[in-house]
């Protein structure tokens, strides 16, 4: 015993907080993006999570497999989030820098309610894929499958998403955008164009966030707002453009999360906090943040 | 923002609202009153410094919770719980200030979200057992005034008065913040934070000190809030009320002085009738807020200011004209 738990206990939650934490590494390597292309907070990035939620469920009571209901979820809203940032958004970023926020700020209030009209209040279930029902036995401890594949999920694409950024033509000009868009229009490329792919690679992100979620959450249309706010504490922590930053802040907010709401449940929501507002204090630039940028 | 104009406004809205009640309903009037207050103090940090803040709802509400709990835990007067709004609005502008003022604007408005729910949460789980959780703070006993005079709270009108009364010293008070030398410095960071700082000025110090501001007057409007309604809901705290107060502030026009008025007013005169016919408020207000912020950013009194402006403009050109000819 350990604190009043058995060892085994705490291995679980460590998983549990790792499947947890990769969901959030998800949606806030995708809002860093974003930040880093356009120099937009997307205050509809939990928005974007939970419609890809129900684009997951739409897709799988369609086809009736989950694995091409997921891909076409992240597709469909990725490209719904190209659309906005394309006809919306764009004829924003002459304006002060706040417009744009305002206008992310809008469809986080306006979505959320137009899915209550089209779906109801109740929240829509989708089933686990048949092979990742259960859980493994490791000894004496107890793994969902389903946890330890977002696990491995998240892994995966992060990898995709690191070689994607270092390696591709794209993800070089992505890059260079970041640092100086301005420069990056002098040398011939369409930079209004990379802003559209960048936005929709965050918002597709946040959709698959949403889309593996959905099994274990069901989809219900205010599950965004709470991710949203998370997400900010994720790259607060992390670092705000960095992509490390975002994969460090997500896995310690999911860990956090786990604990606090071992020990003491009532203060499980208010604990990211707490970690945010410390690592203001000591590292106000967030863990991997670059000094002087913000 | 017409330095003569801004104070003759200001008499007008006051000379309407001194009749609203009798020609909505006191309630709703009271209302647009409590957040004309909180949009006024909300414009001090968005429109007059150039600073936005998702929070907002931090200071409404823990303003509106002090109220609530020196009413019914203290036994506490209303005047003295108003100030316990005060004060509490103030102190936790200063605690999220000192760990966030220095952030960049689109930054700010992040943490300032994320502070914000921090209470949400507080007041929803766990300090339960202090603020009534989900169901808000109830059981605040029957108010009225001893002092100066006596005033039944309970009543609607007398209540709308009280209220009326509150708002529009706060209102002279901003006003006179903002016509202040520390004003101008607030508007010359607005328009440009790096000349400002290399004149000389203390930018930061100076937006620490708005957002103190804007803290105090928002908690008073909570206060307000806690008085008018006789209960805290705990909507008060939630993101919602900070997203309300933004799009109010700028649907009436941020860069006016009376713009936040107007709005406030405006949005709840809408949400009254909105909510009469469908569910689906929240659905049609974001739509109007997007289309809103593409098309008159400048809100309802920016646009109307400028059509007289460009209109005046041309008066002037074609009487130019004729003199010439």
């Amino acid at each position: 015993m350990l604190f009043g738990f058995p060892p085994e206990i705490y291995l679980m939650q460590i998983v549990f907080g790792l499947a947890l934490g990769a969901i959030y590494v998800l949606l806030a390597s995708g809002l860093s993006i974003i930040f880093g292309l356009l120099d937009v907070i997307n205050f509809a990035h939990g928005t974007f999570y939970m419609l890809g939620a129900y684009a997951v469920y739409v897709a799988v009571s369609l086809t009736g497999n989950f694995w091409i209901g997921l891909v076409c979820a992240v597709l469909i809203v990725a490209l719904f989030g190209a659309l906005t940032e394309w006809t919306l958004l764009k004829r924003l970023y002459k304006e002060e820098p706040f417009y744009p926020l305002l206008l992310t700020f809008g469809m986080a209030v306006a979505i959320p309610d137009a899915m209550k009209f089209i779906f109801g209040l109740i929240g829509k279930v989708v089933e686990y894929p048949s092979g990742l029902v259960g859980a493994i036995m490791a000894g004496p401890i107890l793994l969902p499958k389903y946890r330890l594949f977002i696990i491995v999920l998240t892994a995966f694409v992060m990898i995709l998403l690191w070689l994607f950024l270092k390696k591709s033509d794209l993800g070089m000009i992505i890059r260079a955008a970041t640092r100086d868009s301005l420069m990056v229009q002098v040398l011939g490329v369409n930079v209004s164009r990379i802003w559209t792919v960048g936005f929709s690679i965050g918002v597709g992100l946040a959709a698959l966030g949403g889309a593996v979620a959905a099994p274990m959450v069901s989809a219900v249309p205010d599950m965004g707002v709470e991710m949203t706010v998370e997400c900010f504490v994720v790259v607060v922590i992390g670092g705000l453009g960095s992509l490390g930053g975002a994969i460090l802040g997500g896995l310690i907010i999911g860990q956090v999360v786990s604990f606090v709401s071992l020990f003491a449940g009532d203060y499980s929501n208010v604990a990211i906090f707490f970690a945010m507002a410390v690592i203001l204090l000591i590292r106000p630039r967030g863990l991997f943040g670059e000094a002087g940028r913000l | 923002m017409g330095k003569n104009n801004s104070i003759k406004t200001v008499w007008i809205a006051l000379l309407i609202f001194l009749f609203l009640p009798f020609i909505l309903s006191a309630p709703l009037a009271t209302e647009m009153l409590i957040y004309s207050l909180f949009a006024l103090g909300f414009n001090i940090l968005l429109g007059q410094t150039g600073v936005i803040s998702f929070g907002h709802a931090a200071y409404f509400g823990l303003g509106a919770y002090f109220a609530g709990i020196a009413l019914r835990y203290f036994g506490s007067s209303v005047w003295t719980s108003l100030l316990a709004s005060i004060v509490v609005g103030g102190v936790a502008a200063v605690l999220i200030g000192a760990l966030s003022i220095k952030k960049k604007g689109v930054y700010f408005a992040m943490i300032s979200l994320a502070f914000a729910q921090m209470f949400y949460f507080l007041a929803l789980s766990a300090l339960k057992k202090w603020t009534g959780g989900e169901d808000g703070l109830k059981f605040i006993p029957i108010l009225k005034l001893d002092f100066p005079f006596h005033v039944d709270l309970a009543s609607p009108y007398p209540l709308y008065f009280f209220v009326y009364f509150i708002v529009a010293l706060s209102i002279f008070a901003i006003w006179r913040i903002l016509e202040s030398p520390f004003g101008r410095l607030l508007q010359a960071i607005r328009e440009n934070e790096e000349r400002t700082e290399a004149c000389g000025f203390d930018t930061t110090m100076a937006k620490f000190i708005s957002l103190v501001f804007s803290g105090i007057f928002s908690g008073l409007a909570g206060g307000l809030l806690t008085v008018y309604l006789g209960y805290v809901p705990v909507t008060t705290l939630f993101w919602m009320t900070s997203g309300t107060v933004v799009m109010m502030t700028i649907l009436g026009g941020m860069h006016s002085f009376i713009g936040p008025v107007v709005g406030a007013s405006l949005f709840l005169l809408l949400q009254d009738e909105i909510s009469y016919l469908t569910d689906r408020w929240e659905m049609y207000v974001g739509a109007m807020f997007m289309a809103l912020v593409l098309l008159f950013p400048e809100g309802i009194v920016g646009t109307i200011k400028d059509k007289i402006e460009t209109k005046r403009k041309r008066v002037q050109e074609s009487q130019w004209v004729g003199d010439v000819s």
